[in-house]
């Protein structure tokens, strides 16, 4: 059949007229329209790149929780339409990506924000300004900081600072005092060094800094001044595999008789089985998610971390990671706000802000008006690598 | 005492990590004497060698076997990244070959991330992970194989220049192309030879530095950075400049890093090797180019 010009006018009218009967329709359901409709759910993953590693399970926790909620009736009484951009670890494309989220896709939620740092970062001040509640599960504390400029910006992941003061309370126990931070030159690394200069001081601990490039293979010249300045306690913060160097030069010089810790970014069971004997000593403060199962029975995350693992490792085949878990705690707090403001989008900010003790599966968030970061040093233990798992070796 | 057992220690950790800077600035020199450029994909050789012996680690039983077939692999594909990109060229000039060389680079990282993956991969040393005690200063066994095996490289590579036809055929192409061909020197199949040399010390710098270090398939660029910068503060092109360059550098580093900063330890390195190219642009071994009118 072909058009011509005369008959595509005929049609004209008949097409009006049916917009307009719809019209009228959508205008006395209005509401229930707009329950039916769905919640549309952006986020921002870097699935290729150098940080793709922790994309993968970060995009499999977002996954499981969208499936895991549509499934028990949506949120905030909507069913999710998920929708996510690869940011392949760089900065630009994060933007770019987050840019058309908010103007093509009209996400009403953002939830992660490329797995760096630095992404989501530069994404804060966009959204932010677009008013598109985001719940990061990146690190840093600036991305939430100040308060006053990120009204609608919150993050589920721990504080280097509150990581320090735990390791400060397990140190404070052995009685040690003279203490060596040795972090790598990433944001990640040097972020935990600017923390270190005020835990450090406040805690009464003498602590000497070195530092080293990700990309280092070597390190026996700081090593080597450590071990000499006589330091009890080393502590070693970077996610790259220099960490590994770290513990076999430090096991060379006999270091692994001190007090050896690496932190959070280094709970990889790879690393662990690259280090070999030279992770015998070492202790990580974690998230509580790795030693789920050896928590105590009074702990109120046990409950959800291993239904949540079971769930995850049923559908991906291999064991949840607390990346995995970061990422899961975003979607979970999202429902939880729009819980607080009845299903109110619009709201969103203000009910994350009234959750108060919520256990998730990082750990139990509280935030408030004055803080968007919801975790606490509590929500910290210190953990061994022992018979090819990770054990728990001092809750709080 | 203490201070001198320190010095000790960071002296064999510099030699260490000089040594393999040598075995890749040899990669540059040789690729650049025979054909003026500098080629970037070296540092992904070292990568490649040591993700692959990690690879054939778990088929052989045997850890030098599988460094031995890891190595030749790494060579071939350095013969085969000549025949693909480099042979083709119309006009090969330096500036050509080496642009050729920076997208042969950032290829053979994704290859390798495709093909080997993206997590880190490790091994045991030649002879376990043992650190020997000599008179307080420790040292790991893999680091004595490093230097050994090194060395041995060495002397073999200038057996091969000074009494092989074929090392004194690439040496001719390298002085002079043309007047290299006019007496029957197969220019082409030199440049082919040099990559595959070049393949073959990236490989094994990779394949003995793993044990120490992990290989990931993005660690080539540092490599290839350290190894030029080798190269350059020895002196392009020469042999013994590698060594000695390589060697310099890891020690710069290793004391940098001990009596002033680890923040600077790259930063004091590369200042050292800025001032040694403004008084000698050539480098500690390099011979200036006369030019006679």
């Amino acid at each position: 059949m072909q058009f011509g010009r005369r008959s595509f006018l005929k049609m004209v009218p008949a097409a009006a007229l049916a917009a307009t009967g719809t019209g009228t329709v959508a205008g006395l359901w209005s509401s229930a329209a707009r329950a039916a409709e769905p919640l549309r759910v952006g986020s921002i993953l870097s699935v290729t790149g150098p940080a793709a590693f922790l994309g993968e399970d970060m995009k499999a926790g977002l996954e499981l929780a969208v499936d895991e909620f549509n499934a028990a009736g949506g949120m905030g009484g909507r069913k999710i339409e998920w929708t996510y951009y690869d940011a392949e670890s760089q900065t630009q494309k994060g933007i770019t990506a987050t840019r058309r989220l908010i103007s093509q896709d009209k996400v009403e939620v953002i939830l992660s924000g490329g797995n760096m740092s630095g992404i989501a970062l530069a994404m804060a001040p966009i959204t932010n300004a677009a008013k598109v509640p985001f719940i990061s599960s990146e690190g840093a504390l600036a991305i939430v900081t100040p308060v006053a400029e990120r009204q609608y910006v919150f993050k589920s992941t721990v504080d280097d600072g509150d990581v320090l003061e735990r390791i400060a309370d397990y140190l404070d126990k052995k009685k040690i005092k003279k203490v060596a931070l040795i972090a790598d030159t990433s944001g990640f690394g040097q972020g935990a060094v600017g923390q270190m200069k005020i835990v450090g001081p406040k805690r009464g601990l003498d602590v000497m800094y070195e530092s080293f490039a990700p990309s280092d293979t070597d390190m026996m010249p700081q090593l080597t001044r450590i071990r000499d300045a006589g330091a009890e306690a080393i502590i070693c913060w970077t996610v790259t595999p220099a960490g590994v160097v770290f513990l076999k030069q430090a096991q060379q010089l006999g270091l692994d008789k001190k007090t050896l810790i690496h932190s959070y970014g280094f709970v990889s069971a790879d690393y662990m089985k690259l280090a070999g004997d030279a992770a015998n000593t070492l202790l990580l403060a974690s998230l509580k998610l790795p030693v789920g199962d050896q928590l105590p029975d009074s702990d109120p995350l046990k409950a959800g971390i291993l239904k949540m693992m079971k769930a995850y490792e049923a559908r991906f085949k291999r064991p949840a990671s607390i990346y995995a878990a970061e990422s899961y705690d975003g979607a979970l707090l999202a429902r939880e706000a729009l819980k607080k403001v009845g299903g109110d989008v619009s709201k969103l900010s203000q009910g994350m802000e009234q959750i108060k003790d919520f256990p998730g599966i990082s750990g139990v968030f509280t935030f408030s008006p004055e803080r968007h970061s919801g975790l606490s040093k509590q929500d910290i233990v210190l953990v061994n690598w022992r018979d090819g798992r990770f054990n728990l070796a001092d809750y709080a | 005492m203490q201070t001198a057992t320190a010095l000790l220690q960071v002296l064999s950790a510099g030699i260490g990590t000089g040594a393999v800077y040598a075995l890749v600035a040899l990669g540059f020199n040789v690729v650049f004497k025979s054909t003026g450029a500098m080629n970037f994909a070296q540092g992904e050789w070292v990568v490649m060698g040591g993700m692959v012996t990690a690879l054939l680690i778990g088929a052989f039983s045997s850890i030098g076997l599988a460094v031995v077939t890891a190595v030749v692999l790494v060579g071939i594909v350095g013969l085969l990244s000549e025949r693909l990109t480099v042979q083709p060229l119309k006009k090969p000039d330096a500036l050509v070959i080496t642009l050729v060389t920076i997208g042969l680079s950032i290829v053979s990282r994704s290859l390798v991330m495709l093909v080997l993956g993206k997590k880190p991969v490790g091994y045991s040393g030649f002879s376990g992970n043992t650190a020997l005690s000599v008179g307080g200063v420790s040292i790991q066994s893999q680091t004595l194989w490093i230097i050994a095996i090194t060395l041995a490289f060495l002397v073999v590579m200038h057996a091969f220049f000074e009494r092989t036809i074929l090392g004194k055929a690439l040496r001719a192409a390298a002085a002079d192309r043309e007047a290299a061909a006019i007496v029957g020197v197969n220019v082409g199949s030199t440049v082919l030879l040099s990559f595959g040399i070049a393949a073959l010390a990236g490989a094994l710098a990779g394949a003995i530095v793993t044990p120490l270090t992990l290989a990931s398939y993005d660690q080539g660029a540092m490599f290839g950075f350290k190894g030029f910068s080798a190269a350059m503060l020895g002196g392009l092109g020469s042999l013994p400049g590698a060594v000695v360059g390589g060697l310099a550098l890891g020690l710069l580093e290793a004391f940098g890093s001990f009596y002033i900063s680890s923040d600077f330890k790259d930063a004091i390195a590369f200042a050292v090797l800025l001032l040694i190219l403004f008084v000698r642009p050539s480098g500690l071994l390099g011979r200036a180019d006369i030019v006679k009118v």
